[in-house]
């Protein structure tokens, strides 16, 4: 009886080398899982760290865009200055008003020009916008994130 | 036959374990090693770099948008020590460029402090010599092969602002200037030096792209516009050097002052300086008070004073303008005579008469009146002796002596009354005569308009400093001082407009006494008298050609005043009353 249980048993019982093909290809399958894991990662890195090479260029060209401006800002004040344009008008053989020269005439409706206002622009949103971690954090941060992250809160955040 | 080679197999893969093992333990062995703060701090140094941001410092405009102290690009201009090839070249390069001597530049750089890596070799260089340096810098790297002789790799360029001033001297006396340091020295720009910032700052950069967005942002300075007027400001200080010249003054001051709010519309002093080129300031002045007189000099103004103690008794009810005073030529007040300026008796005067004809007696007469205590405290409330609290730098608060002061006497109370004994600014006074002319509502004089910050404009409300007389008193007092302008047809009219004013003229106090041939020479007048829109005060410093303010000083006043009506396009007062009626 026990004889005929052992021929049954070894009659059913897989190959050795099944057994290797199997252990070998559930190897080669967490290798490729985590191979592609780490291609992701890298591809997700090397992009980032290029955004991140673009906004290190961009807050270059701001500072000298800003400066350019201000450039710009300063020759023009220089050329439109009161003893430049004084000595232009002379040029042209305009002389200062007097005051027994001016007439005033009576508009009606004539309203008063108020001061210029000094705002060129829109006010400006805050100078650094806020990123999803998602965005940054690299994959042994998420993990590291996701370790330390009570699950109350991991469930409160589901439920939302 | 498989498994007789299947050793080879289990001998290989223990060798690679053994290998892979080595390393994590190895890793981890460096971890736990006494080394390991050093190599963590190595690589945080090369995680992070240390630049200099050169924030914009904030401009400064005037009312109406002319550019008055603005930024330029200028260049710093160095050697990185780690990647110089040739310093002969870059030496004779910079040195010849820049106009400096090349021995001198080869010396730095070949006995550099054993830690540096860059050195600064000039700075502030303007844009045009920098880049004409960075096209050499350019041939050269051509020419020559990398790190070859004649090479100037390891120049290095950085761009950074530099304070600049397009109208040059124009306010000098009223923005003040920045030095290479970044820091602003007298005048609005070290008032507000806070604001506008701009000084260089260290910050620690990340270079790993990954933390760009940790790149500090460092903001610009806050851009300010003042209340003054470019145009109005160029006019007087036109007038301001022609009268000079015309009454052989020392120096001297204008200041126009909006009565209503307090703004100041112009400010003008002498000396000025180009402000593109602080540094001759030790030169030009001798000490720190001289930079804005209006502001920084307290002197004794004299007779202008008398505006002050005749709205005190007025408010007071001490006299009314139908008050007589039988003027003798004398009074003693402290055991002191008191005279009037030409020595004169005027006889039978009424207040319109005292303050017309500036009679010091009997001004002294209605302080003695009026009582110490009295008197003084309306004075204290017209700010004499206190900084009035304009926003410009080095006010000075001026001096009154009062009862209790160790150096105060009983006959101050009489020479206060006309305006000598005490010392007060330009500015003070200005304040102090606008409750006259503003319905009694004393004004904070001003020169911030408004500040713009992050797109957004702040506009600075006009600040009074109480009421120290009532409104029926201000305009009383408004009409007697414009009825005596009109009286003794002063050369301080402006034909076509009613103007309240008065002069003043101070012998100078030396340690010896009174100089009798040194005078100041003063006016302060405001107008229209029905809606006073401005109020100027004029100060001749020591005139020669005349000691008299109402001879020098006064017709500055009348100059400035058409100036002012032209442009702030004040209509005569025919004219704007037909406005007002329509």
């Amino acid at each position: 009886m026990i004889r005929t249980i052992d021929v049954i048993h070894y009659a059913y019982k897989q190959a050795p080398w099944r057994i290797q093909r199997q252990w070998i290809s559930a190897f080669l399958l967490i290798v490729l899982g985590v191979a592609m894991v780490a291609a992701f990662y890298l591809d997700v890195t090397a992009r980032a760290a290029l955004k991140g090479r673009e906004i290190q260029s961009l807050s270059s060209d701001i500072i000298a865009i800003q400066q350019s401006d201000a450039d710009l800002e300063t020759r023009i004040a220089t050329l439109t200055s009161n003893s430049a344009m004084e000595t232009r008008a002379n040029a042209l053989n305009y002389q200062p008003v007097q005051s027994n020269q001016m007439q005033f005439i009576i508009v009606p409706g004539y309203v008063t020009p108020e001061l210029p206002s000094f705002i060129s622009a829109p006010p400006l949103q805050p100078s650094s916008p806020t990123i999803q971690p998602e965005y940054t954090q690299s994959l042994l941060d998420w993990i590291d994130q996701s370790l330390r992250t009570p699950l109350s809160v991991s469930a409160m955040g589901a439920s939302q | 036959m498989r498994e007789q080679y299947a050793w080879r197999s289990w001998t290989l893969a223990a060798a690679l374990a053994l290998v892979g093992f080595s390393i994590i333990l190895q890793i981890i062995r460096i971890q736990i090693s006494p080394e390991a703060a050093t190599f963590r701090e190595q690589s945080e140094q090369f995680a992070q770099t240390v630049q200099t941001f050169y924030p914009q410092r904030g401009e400064i405009y005037d009312r109406n948008g002319h550019l008055l102290a603005g930024n330029k690009t200028v260049y710093e201009i160095g050697a990185d020590l780690r990647n110089v090839k040739d310093k002969h070249a870059i030496a004779l390069a910079v040195g010849v460029e820049l106009g400096l001597n090349p021995d001198n530049l080869y010396a730095l750089m070949a006995n550099p402090n054993s830690k540096l890596t860059y050195l600064i070799l000039a700075n502030y260089i303007d844009e045009d010599k920098a880049l004409a340096l960075k096209q050499i810098k350019l041939k050269a790297d051509q020419q020559t092969s990398a790190g070859g002789q004649n090479s100037l790799s390891g120049l290095e360029f950085t761009a950074h602002p530099q304070r600049t001033y397009p109208e040059g001297s124009l306010a000098s006396n009223v923005i003040g200037f920045v030095s290479r340091e970044g820091r602003g020295y007298f005048g609005v720009e070290e008032k507000y030096n806070d604001l506008l910032a701009g000084a260089p700052i260290q910050v620690r950069v990340p270079v790993d792209p990954n933390q760009a967005v940790n790149i500090p942002q460092v903001p610009n300075g806050t851009t300010l516009i003042l209340t003054l007027n470019r145009d109005l400001q160029a006019a007087i200080e036109q007038t301001l050097d022609d009268a000079l010249t015309k009454y052989g003054a020392q120096g001297g001051t204008i200041a126009i002052m909006d009565p209503r709010n307090g703004e100041i519309l112009a400010m003008a002093s002498t000396p000025r300086m180009d402000l593109n080129q602080f540094w001759n300031y030790s030169t030009i002045y001798q000490n720190a008070s001289e930079y804005d007189l209006a502001v920084s000099t307290p002197y004794e103004p004299g007779s202008v004073m008398k505006i002050l103690t005749m709205a005190a008794a007025l408010d007071d009810n001490t006299v009314t303008p139908a008050t007589t005073f039988l003027d003798t030529g004398s009074f003693l007040i402290g055991g002191v005579t008191i005279k009037n300026w030409n020595d004169q008796a005027w006889g039978l005067q009424d207040m319109l008469g005292c303050i017309q004809n500036s009679l010091n007696v009997c001004m002294s007469w209605i302080a003695s009146q009026m009582g110490s205590q009295n008197f003084y405290g309306y004075m204290n409330r017209f700010g004499l002796g206190h900084l009035t609290g304009i926003d410009l730098a080095d006010e000075a608060a001026g001096r009154l002596k009062v009862p209790g002061d160790t150096d105060w006497s009983p006959s101050d109370l009489g020479t206060n009354s006309f305006g000598q004994g005490v010392a007060a600014t330009p500015i003070q006074v200005m304040m102090a005569a606008s409750a006259i002319a503003n319905h009694g509502r004393m004004v904070t004089p001003h020169v911030l308009y408004a500040m713009v910050r992050d797109g957004r404009q702040f506009n600075v409300p006009a600040q009074y400093a109480g009421s120290p007389i009532s409104t029926s008193t201000s305009q009383t007092l408004n009409q007697m001082l414009a009825t005596s302008i009109d009286n003794e047809a002063s050369l301080a009219s402006v034909p076509g407009y009613r103007i309240a004013g008065k002069t003043g003229t101070a012998q100078i106090p030396t340690q010896f006494g009174y100089d009798p041939t040194l005078t100041n020479a003063s006016f302060i007048g405001w107008g229209p008298v029905d809606d006073p829109q401005f109020m100027i005060y004029v100060w001749l410093e020591k005139p020669s050609a005349s000691i008299w303010g109402s001879e020098t000083a006064a017709p500055v006043f009348a100059q400035v005043a058409q100036k002012v009506v032209l442009m702030l396009n004040i209509p005569p007062d025919k004219i704007r009353q037909q406005i007002t009626q329509h």
